[in-house]
């Protein structure tokens, strides 16, 4: 019973938030009477989001963001963990490769569209590369900052326990204890890929929720532009409550 | 007993300390010695404690007998081999318990025994009895972030003796505990230590602990640390803190140790509790 009620209590204070921005929302519209075109009201767009459900177009966008991003976070994974295990663990590595990291990190996502496009034309793989620099970064820093931060006696006691390589000692104890940390960074990375949807489906996109944003700003229909927001908004939470989930379990740090 | 065919009994080696110093390099390339050329001839069986004011190398002196760090010069010498690396044949309890929070009970018991190789049939038997020992049997299963500190050193105990080291060192291993759980996990280690006759080193800063567990005790100075006194105990265990030879064994050392610490500070403090 009491598992029941936990995840509906977390619920609770983003359905008051949800619902708090509903009610501002539909108090400006009332007051400053805007054309439905610059801002339309709450019913409208609640109105927007049914018809594209009912049509089923919705599932078409969230499937092809939702695609985009797992194919570019995975990527992402497959990449920056491994060099984060590196360069947290060796430090002549770090030492060349940190400053190009450092480099490369301020530079956001949207500044790679035009070489996006160039490399890897309007197909997906253009895409997934501007959602794939959005992902990266977290995942890297994370790695490298849990590996670094694994406490010394760790270390001592897996050596004196019999890990009498630095593979064993990695495989057996440097790895655990940094995976809070890399798990972590993995969570923050979905999140900030998701938010890079609408810059990487600014470029010829078809579908995806991003796509759905820019067309509606083409065809002058706010109402679908703010159902596409409403929809990424909510989805980020869902994913991010998962990850939270899945992290409660394999987490044994914090808590 | 069980434990007994598990862990074979009489397995403990001396250890031979000779001329070992230690100096510590700043950024400057500056040296600072952290301990003069110490020697010490630790025979097996022989539960020895080290005391010293805080900063005078006794850690150092351990972490070079475990093998995290070399000494400057000289060596240290286990059953005719020098020391040069971390061994499972040299158990560590550590005063943070350095158990792996990923691992639960068992699992960090069992650390040790998987990486030698020892079948898991027969691992999960040596867990079992171990964790008995220390009467943990029932937390088996539990995480370690669920244990008290307490709890946590005895996990730390069951997992260092379960390997069967000819050697175990202790730092300040129940420095972090409260006073009445030290008191019943001296008494514990005392059982165990009996049990399996196992050389023992433990560093400690308090004369009371060291007088109720060790057979020898070793006085180091201030940094750079040398031996300034090093005394056999002959007090038959279990030690009787009211007793007038183990008041007096307590007053002679607390006293070359008040010496040492008031040249930390330049002026002799008028007394020093036992703790």
């Amino acid at each position: 019973m009491l598992k029941r009620i936990k995840p509906l209590q977390g619920a609770l204070p983003y359905f008051i938030a949800g619902l708090a921005i509903i009610t501002v929302w539909q108090i400006v519209v009332f007051l400053l009477q805007p054309s439905p075109a610059i801002l339309p009201s709450p019913f409208k767009t609640a109105n927007t989001l049914w018809e594209l459900i009912q049509s089923g177009e919705l599932f078409i966008h969230i499937s092809a963001s939702l695609s985009r991003v797992v194919s570019a976070w995975c990527l992402a994974a497959l990449i920056a963990i491994p060099l984060g295990l590196i360069q947290g663990t060796n430090a002549r590595f770090e030492k060349v490769f940190d400053p190009v990291v450092e480099l490369f990190r301020p530079i956001s996502p949207l500044a790679w569209i035009p070489l996006a496009i160039l490399w890897f034309g309007i197909g997906e793989s253009g895409k997934i590369f501007i959602i794939f620099v959005a992902t990266f970064f977290p995942m890297l820093l994370n790695t490298v900052s849990g590996v670094k931060a694994v406490d010394p006696v760790m270390i001592r006691a897996g050596k004196i326990l019999g890990c009498d390589s630095s593979f064993k000692l990695f495989i057996k104890v440097i790895l655990p204890a940094a995976m809070p940390t890399i798990l972590v960074g993995m969570r923050i990375a979905f999140g900030t890929g998701w938010a890079a949807i609408i810059a990487a489906e600014l470029v010829a996109a078809q579908n995806g929720l991003g796509f759905l944003i820019s067309d509606g700003m083409e065809i002058l229909r706010s109402d679908l532009v703010l159902a596409g927001m409403v929809v990424i908004g909510v989805l980020g939470v869902l994913i991010d409550s998962i990850f939270r989930l899945i992290g409660k379990k394999v987490n044994w740090g914090q808590s | 007993m069980s434990n007994n065919q598990i862990a074979q009994k009489s397995s403990s080696k001396g250890i031979l300390i000779q001329n070992v110093s230690k100096m510590f390099y700043n950024a400057e390339g500056e040296g600072i010695e952290a301990l003069k050329p110490v020697n010490l001839d630790i025979k097996a069986g022989e539960f020895v404690a080290v005391i010293g004011p805080s900063g005078c190398g006794k850690s150092t002196l351990l972490n070079i007998i475990a093998g995290f760090e070399s000494a400057t010069a000289g060596s240290v010498w286990v059953d005719g081999e020098k020391i040069t690396q971390p061994s499972i044949d040299r158990g560590m309890v550590f005063q943070q318990y350095a158990l792996f929070p990923w691992l639960s009970v068992s699992e960090n018991v069992e650390f040790g025994l998987k990486q030698m190789q020892v079948p898991a049939e027969e691992r999960k038997k040596i867990v079992h009895s171990f964790l008995e020992l220390v009467g943990l049997q029932e937390f088996a299963n539990a995480s370690i972030m669920a244990l008290s500190g307490g709890m946590k050193q005895r996990v730390a105990l069951a997992r260092v003796f379960c390997t069967n080291p000819s050697i175990i060192l202790m730092d300040e291993p129940f420095g972090a505990l409260d006073a009445l759980t030290r008191s019943m996990l001296q008494d514990e280690l005392l059982a165990i230590w009996k049990e399996y006759e196992k050389t023992v080193v433990l560093i400690t800063h308090s004369v009371q602990e060291a007088l109720v567990l060790a057979n020898r005790i070793v006085v180091i100075t201030n940094r750079p640390g040398k031996i300034k006194l090093d005394i056999e105990i002959k007090l038959p265990y279990p030690r009787d803190k009211k007793s007038l030879e183990f008041r007096e064994l307590e007053a002679q050392i607390l006293s070359q140790l008040t010496d040492e610490i008031a040249k930390n500070y330049g002026a002799k403090p008028k007394s020093l509790t036992a703790d």
